[in-house]
């Protein structure tokens, strides 16, 4: 019962600004804000018809590639840093320096690099994600307890298992934090991607209908964009909630 | 375990059968060259197979670099301390500490039995044993069948207990504890000193406390060592001749216990 009026509870804005706008627009005769049913009429056409979903396979499976190496990469490096103090110090730098480059500004530098397959929208989306989950890592690491780090040592716990279940486990909610700060950016890169020359992918179905003048279709792909980030921020607070399960309910922090 | 060694200066000296622990002459301080802070300085003590011995002293005298020192995580700047024939030059296999604050000392990603297998994990054990090691340590402190439980769901009481089991799991030849009741009510507080007791009359093993509270040092201990002084040394020993076996009430109502008192009130006021 209490799940049911939370559920009802959150669900009725969204429920009214879409009505709202299906009213609004419904006699829109401005070619750039069609009707909503166009829109939606348009969105559903081509799924039937597969367009869009070939566009979010290709668009999501370079997001998810993308941020597999982010993690990865930013997770491993944010842990040495974390854990070498002089390393740290040395790089602190440069860290800061490339992430304050806005990373949708780059992604032509990578094309031109990497070339005009999947790969170099991958790399451009891992690029992107990767400093939000370094950075998080690293402060992750430091606030790891003075005396988990001292029972280690008294008992003589071998580097690799110190950092498999007392460093990463200790720096995790934060770097659950940062993963969750990279996956709108991420979403943001993997659309740029697909605006330079690219001929798959939701960037490329946005860019490609507005540029023809089928402004229904821009809406749609625009709107789908924004479903999609919102459906994976709540399935990544699903999966937080199972890793973390320690973290939220011992409540101490 | 009679073997001979060298000891500084040279000559050849039996070490005797039942000396576990030897500090030398030890020096602990932070800090190189001129900026060195010395905290101990000259302390010698002995700790014999299966002995309990306390260490007592006024808060700020040093306790916690000598804990350092006797587990291995600080060098000593002269002396040394050696445990079972060796000296120690790190944190050893031969010993284990309870910390004071079980809540950080405790990961709480883990449950209480992976926190008691953890260390015997790190000495490569196999799962099934290190775990069976695990659960004999909880139900020898009284929390047999509580090792699926995570620190955080248990009192703070329970979570020194899984502390001292880690400790004994280890399987370490002398136990070190840092005020390790301090940050427990006093009911529990006497709880756990009673489950020391037992511990040590059950599996006899070789414990080292360190504490500021003079009354817990006594009861606790056959030798209470008083250090003092900046930087501190050792200042008085005192044994207590109490045995293994002791009560609450009637030890400390003991005129011995009265008399150690009043001996080491008197020497920690000077």
């Amino acid at each position: 019962m209490r799940t049911l009026t939370n559920v009802l509870w959150r669900l009725w804005l969204p429920v009214l600004l879409v009505v709202l706008w299906w009213f609004a627009s419904a006699n829109s005769t401005n070619l750039f804000v069609p009707p909503l049913s166009r829109i939606l009429g348009v969105m559903g056409r081509d799924f039937t018809n597969g367009v869009l979903l070939q566009a979010m396979s290709s668009s999501l499976s370079n997001l998810a590639l993308g941020l597999l190496i982010a993690s990865v990469v930013g997770v491993a490096l944010g842990l040495i840093l974390g854990e070498t103090k002089r390393l740290r110090l040395i790089l602190d730098p440069y860290i800061h320096f490339v992430r304050s480059v806005p990373q949708s500004a780059l992604v032509p530098l990578i094309i031109g690099i990497f070339g005009l397959g999947s790969a170099s929208k991958i790399y451009a989306v891992a690029l992107a994600c990767v400093w939000p989950i370094l950075l998080n890592t690293i402060d992750g690491s430091l606030g790891v307890e003075v005396g988990v780090r001292r029972v280690s040592r008294v008992f003589g716990i071998p580097r690799m298992l110190y950092y498999r279940r007392v460093v990463l486990p200790g720096a995790m909610p934060q770097v659950i934090a940062g993963i969750r700060v990279a996956l709108p950016i991420g979403i943001v890169v993997m659309v740029v991607s697909e605006l330079f020359a690219s001929n798959v992918g939701l960037g490329f179905y946005i860019l490609h209908s507005s540029s023809t003048f089928r402004i229904p279709e821009t809406w749609s792909g625009a709107l789908l964009v924004g479903v999609i980030g919102y459906v994976l921020v709540i399935g990544f607070s699903l999966i937080d909630r199972q890793i973390l399960a320690w973290y939220h309910k011992s409540g101490a922090r | 375990m009679s073997n001979t060694e060298s000891v500084p200066g040279g000559t050849l000296t039996r070490v005797s059968e039942d000396s576990l622990l030897r500090v030398t002459d030890l020096s602990l301080g932070y800090g190189e060259g001129a900026d060195e802070k010395r905290i101990i300085e000259n302390l010698s003590l002995t700790v014999g197979n299966g002995e309990f011995v306390s260490i007592v002293g006024p808060s700020g005298v040093g306790k916690t670099t000598l804990l350092k020192g006797l587990s291995g995580l600080l060098k000593p700047k002269a002396g040394q301390v050696v445990v079972g024939g060796g000296a120690l030059e790190g944190p050893h296999r031969d010993v284990a500490v309870v910390f004071q604050d079980y809540s950080r000392s405790l990961m709480p990603w883990m449950t209480t039995r992976e926190n008691i297998a953890f260390p015997l994990q790190g000495r490569g054990q196999k799962k099934p044993l290190r775990n069976k090691a695990a659960d004999e340590a909880l139900d020898a402190v009284g929390l047999g069948g509580q090792g699926n439980k995570y620190p955080w769901e248990m009192s703070g009481g329970m979570q020194q207990r899984v502390a001292i089991a880690r400790a004994l799991a280890y399987n370490a030849k002398v136990l070190l504890m840092d005020e390790p009741f301090a940050s427990v009510d006093a009911q529990t507080r006497f709880d756990l000193e009673d489950l020391v007791i037992d511990l040590r009359e059950k599996l006899g093993v070789t414990i080292m406390l360190v504490t500021h509270d003079v009354d817990e040092a006594i009861y606790l201990a056959d030798r209470v060592i008083v250090i003092a002084e900046k930087p501190a040394t050792v200042v008085d020993v005192i044994e207590t001749g109490f045995g293994t076996h002791r009560d609450q009430v009637a030890t400390k109502a003991d005129p011995r216990f009265q008399d150690a008192r009043g001996r080491i009130l008197t020497r920690l006021r000077k």
